[in-house]
C-alpha cells in the first residue's frame, strides 16, 4: 500500500550498512514476536491471578534467545517497521518511527491494551493506521496489518471511539446505536431492538434516553452512546482514543466500570488510549508506552487485570504500586532517551 | 439579616438588576423575546419619525424634502386603496411570488443536491467551480437581454433568468455547508461500515442541511429583489411592473408603498420558512 504512494524522500537508503541494519532489526523482531506469542499463550492458559502475581512490570519486548514460534494464528495486530512522515521536503515530520510490535490472537478472548506516552507522541497516528484512516494511512514504510492482511480502508471490523464529535447530532440515540445496522441493511424493527439492547448495557435508559437528540445528552451519556453504536457491530478490534478524556473522575470511573463490563463479553481486542496512567493500569491487560516523537515503542508491560469497580481497586496500594512504576519508568526512560539525543 | 435568608432563587434583586444591564452586553446572548420586538420595532420606528420629520409641513413648499421627491407618510398610505383597486397590487403580488417559486425553487431543486454532491465529492467540485464563479458574477445587466433572445418575453424568461441569476448562489452554499462538517462524523460512520453512498445520504447531507436552509432563507431575499428586475422588461403584472409604471407616472408615493408591501411580505416569508426550519430540524436548537 505505500508503494502506490510515490515518495522518493522515504525511501530506505539502499547502502549494506543501512540494509544490514534491517536485517538485524527483523530477527530482533521475530525474536520478540515469538516471546510475546509465547507468552501470551501461557496467560491465557493461566487464570487472572496467577497473572496478578507475576512480577510487577514485566519487559516483553527484549529479544530473547528462543528458537522461532511454532506456526500459529496471525497476530490480531501487527506493526513491521512502520514510520510515518507528514508532509515531504523540508517541512516533512516524522509522527512515529520504526514502530514494531504485534498483539497476539488468543482464542475467545481478546486483549485490551492501553497506550500511555506524551502528548502529540503519535497515539492517535497508531490508532488511526489501524483504523485505516487518512492522512495518517497508509504508513510511510513499514506495513500495518490485522489478523495477517494489510489495513487498506477503515471498517466495521475495526470500530473506533473519538473523543470529540461523537454522536450523529442529526440523529436521535437509538438511531445512532443502530447507524451501523442500518448501513448492513438490518430491518428497521431488528435494529431497533438491538439498539435498545445496547442502550441499556451502556447504562442509558431506554425510556428515557432512547428518542433523545444528542444535544439533551451530558458528555458522559454521549460517549456511552458512541460505545454502544460501535459494539452492537461486535468488532473484532475496538479503538478508543481518549474517550473519557474530557470527562469528570467519578464520571470517568464509571465509564471504565461499564467498560471493562462490557468487554468482558466481547472477546474484542481493545486499544485504549489515554493520559491517565491509572486509567491505563486499570482497564489494560497491557501497557504500550510511547515515547514523544518521533514516536517509537518504548516498553510494553504487563498489568493486572480489573477485578473490582475501578473506585475500590484504584485505591489499593499494589495498584498504585504499577502506577508509580509506570510513572518512573517513563520518565526513566523518556531522561535517557533525551540523553541519547544529545 | 438578610444575608442568610438571600438563598433562594431569584431573591436578591440587586443581581438581577445588575446582570439584566450586564447581559445586554454579553456576546452571542439572545435578548428576551419583548426585547428583541422592541428593538426591532424600535429600529423602524426610527425610519418611519425622520421619514415624517422630513416630510412635515402643510404646505409643499414648508417641506425639508419636496413631495415629488420623498411623500409624507399620510400621502403615501392614501395610495393604499389605488394600489390594491385600480391597480390590481393582489395580482402582481401573485404573479411575482408564483415567479419566485418557480425560478428560486428550480435552482434550489437542481442546486443543493449538486451542490452538496460537489462539497462531498471534490472532483466534481473543481469541475464546477469555474462555473459558479462565473455565474456568481454574471452581470444581471446582461442576463436580461440574454434570457429574453433564448427564452422569449414571458414566463419562462422570467422563470429561467430567475433560475440562472441563483443557481450559482444555491450550488455554492450547499457545496460549503457539506465542506464544512466536521470529518470526524465521516470517520465515524466509515469505522461503522457505512458505504460512501451511505455516508452522504445518511450524514453528510442531513448534516449539511440546517445550514442550506438557513443560507437560502437569504438568498430568497436576493430571487425576490432579481424578479423585480426581470419584470421591468415585457411584463404585464408583477411588483417590478407596479413599480415601473409608478415611476412613469411620477408616482413616488406608490413606489414606496409598493416598497413597504414588498418589506413586509419578506418578512412573513421569513417567518414562515424559519417556522418550518424549527420543525424540520428539532437537534438544532440553536437555529
Ligand atoms: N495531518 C498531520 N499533518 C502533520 N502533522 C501531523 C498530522 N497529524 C498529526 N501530526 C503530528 O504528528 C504528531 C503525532 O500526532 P498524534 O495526533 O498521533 O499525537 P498523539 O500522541 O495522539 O497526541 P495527543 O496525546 O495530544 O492526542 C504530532 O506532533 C502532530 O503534530
Ligand atoms: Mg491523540
Amino acid at each position: 500500500m505505500s508503494e502506490d504512494r510515490p515518495s522518493p524522500s522515504d525511501a530506505p537508503p539502499a547502502d549494506p550498512e543501512a540494509l544490514l541494519a534491517e536485517l538485524e532489526r527483523d530477527t530482533a523482531e521475530a525474536l520478540a514476536k515469538a516471546k510475546a506469542d509465547a507468552e501470551a499463550e501461557a496467560r491465557a492458559a493461566q487464570p487472572p491471578e496467577e497473572a496478578e502475581a507475576a512480577a510487577p512490570v514485566v519487559e516483553v519486548s527484549a529479544p530473547a534467545d528462543e528458537t522461532p514460534a511454532p506456526e500459529v494464528d496471525p497476530p490480531v495486530v501487527a506493526f513491521r517497521n512502520v514510520t510515518k512522515t507528514y508532509g515531504d521536503g523540508p517541512k516533512a515530520f516524522t509522527a512515529i518511527k520504526d514502530l514494531t510490535f504485534s498483539v497476539p490472537d488468543i482464542p475467545g478472548k481478546g486483549e485490551f491494551i492501553c497506550v500511555l506516552g506524551p502528548s502529540g507522541c503519535g497515539k492517535s497516528t497508531v490508532l488511526r493506521l489501524i483504523a485505516g484512516l487518512g492522512p495518517q494511512h497508509p504508513p510511510t514504510i513499514g506495513e500495518v496489518l490485522v489478523e495477517g492482511r494489510p489495513v487498506t480502508g477503515p471498517g466495521a471490523d475495526r470500530g473506533m471511539v473519538f473523543q470529540d464529535y461523537t454522536s450523529f447530532d442529526h440523529m436521535t440515540v437509538e438511531d445512532n446505536v443502530a447507524f451501523g445496522l442500518a448501513c448492513r441493511g438490518v430491518g428497521k424493527k431488528e435494529r431497533l431492538e438491538q439498539a435498545h439492547h445496547w442502550i441499556d448495557k451502556v447504562g442509558l435508559s431506554v425510556g428515557h434516553d432512547a428518542r433523545k437528540y444528542p444535544h439533551q445528552l451530558s458528555g458522559g451519556m454521549r460517549q456511552r452512546v458512541a460505545i454502544a453504536r460501535t459494539l452492537i457491530l461486535k468488532p473484532r478490534i475496538i479503538l478508543m482514543d481518549e474517550p473519557f478524556g474530557a470527562l469528570d473522575p467519578s464520571t470517568r470511573m464509571q465509564m471504565q466500570d461499564n467498560l471493562v463490563a462490557l468487554w468482558r463479553d466481547l472477546e474484542a481486542t481493545v486499544f485504549f488510549v489515554t493520559h491517565s496512567i491509572e486509567e491505563a493500569v486499570y482497564l489494560g491487560d497491557r501497557v504500550h508506552i510511547l515515547s514523544s516523537s518521533p514516536g517509537t515503542l518504548l516498553r510494553e508491560i504487563q498489568v493486572p487485570p480489573p477485578d473490582r469497580p475501578a473506585q475500590a481497586m484504584q485505591r489499593d496500594p499494589e495498584f498504585l504500586e504499577y502506577v508509580f512504576d509506570i510513572r518512573d519508568t517513563i520518565e526513566t526512560l523518556e531522561a535517557s532517551r533525551r540523553a541519547g539525543d544529545d | 439579616m438578610n444575608d442568610g435568608a438571600a438563598g433562594g432563587p431569584g431573591s436578591g434583586p440587586a443581581p438581577t438588576r445588575e446582570s439584566w444591564t450586564k447581559r445586554l452586553f454579553r456576546l452571542r446572548e439572545e435578548p428576551p423575546y419583548w426585547l428583541r420586538i422592541l428593538l426591532g420595532v424600535s429600529s423602524v420606528g426610527f425610519i418611519l419619525i425622520v421619514w415624517a420629520a422630513l416630510t412635515s409641513g402643510s404646505i409643499p413648499e414648508e417641506r425639508a424634502i419636496s413631495p415629488a421627491v420623498l411623500p409624507s407618510l399620510g400621502e403615501t398610505a392614501e395610495s393604499l386603496p389605488r394600489l390594491f383597486g385600480e391597480r390590481g397590487l393582489i395580482a402582481s403580488i401573485a404573479a411575482s411570488l408564483t415567479r419566485v417559486f418557480l425560478g428560486f425553487g428550480l435552482a434550489c431543486l437542481i442546486g443543493i443536491p449538486f451542490g452538496m454532491l460537489a462539497g462531498a465529492w471534490r472532483p466534481f467540485n473543481a469541475l464546477m467551480t469555474p462555473l459558479v464563479i462565473f455565474g456568481r458574477n454574471i452581470p444581471i445587466a446582461a442576463l436580461i437581454p440574454l434570457t429574453l433572445l433564448w427564452f422569449g418575453i414571458d414566463e419562462t424568461q422570467k422563470v429561467m433568468f430567475l433560475f440562472i441569476a441563483t443557481v450559482p448562489f444555491v450550488f455554492s452554499s450547499a457545496a460549503s455547508a457539506v465542506v464544512a462538517i466536521h470529518q470526524r462524523y465521516v470517520e465515524t460512520a466509515q469505522t461503522l461500515g457505512a458505504s460512501p453512498w451511505q455516508i452522504f445520504r445518511k450524514v453528510l447531507a442531513p448534516l449539511a442541511l440546517p445550514q442550506v436552509f438557513t443560507d437560502n432563507r437569504q438568498l430568497f431575499g436576493l430571487a425576490f429583489g432579481y424578479i423585480m428586475l426581470a419584470e421591468l422588461v415585457n411584463a404585464k403584472r408583477g411588483l417590478g411592473f407596479l413599480i415601473q409604471i409608478s415611476q412613469k407616472r411620477s408616482q413616488p408615493e406608490d413606489i414606496l408603498m409598493i416598497l413597504v408591501i414588498i418589506g413586509l411580505l419578506a418578512w412573513l416569508i421569513d417567518k414562515t420558512l424559519a417556522w418550518f426550519q424549527r420543525g424540520l430540524f428539532p437537534y438544532r436548537r440553536d437555529l
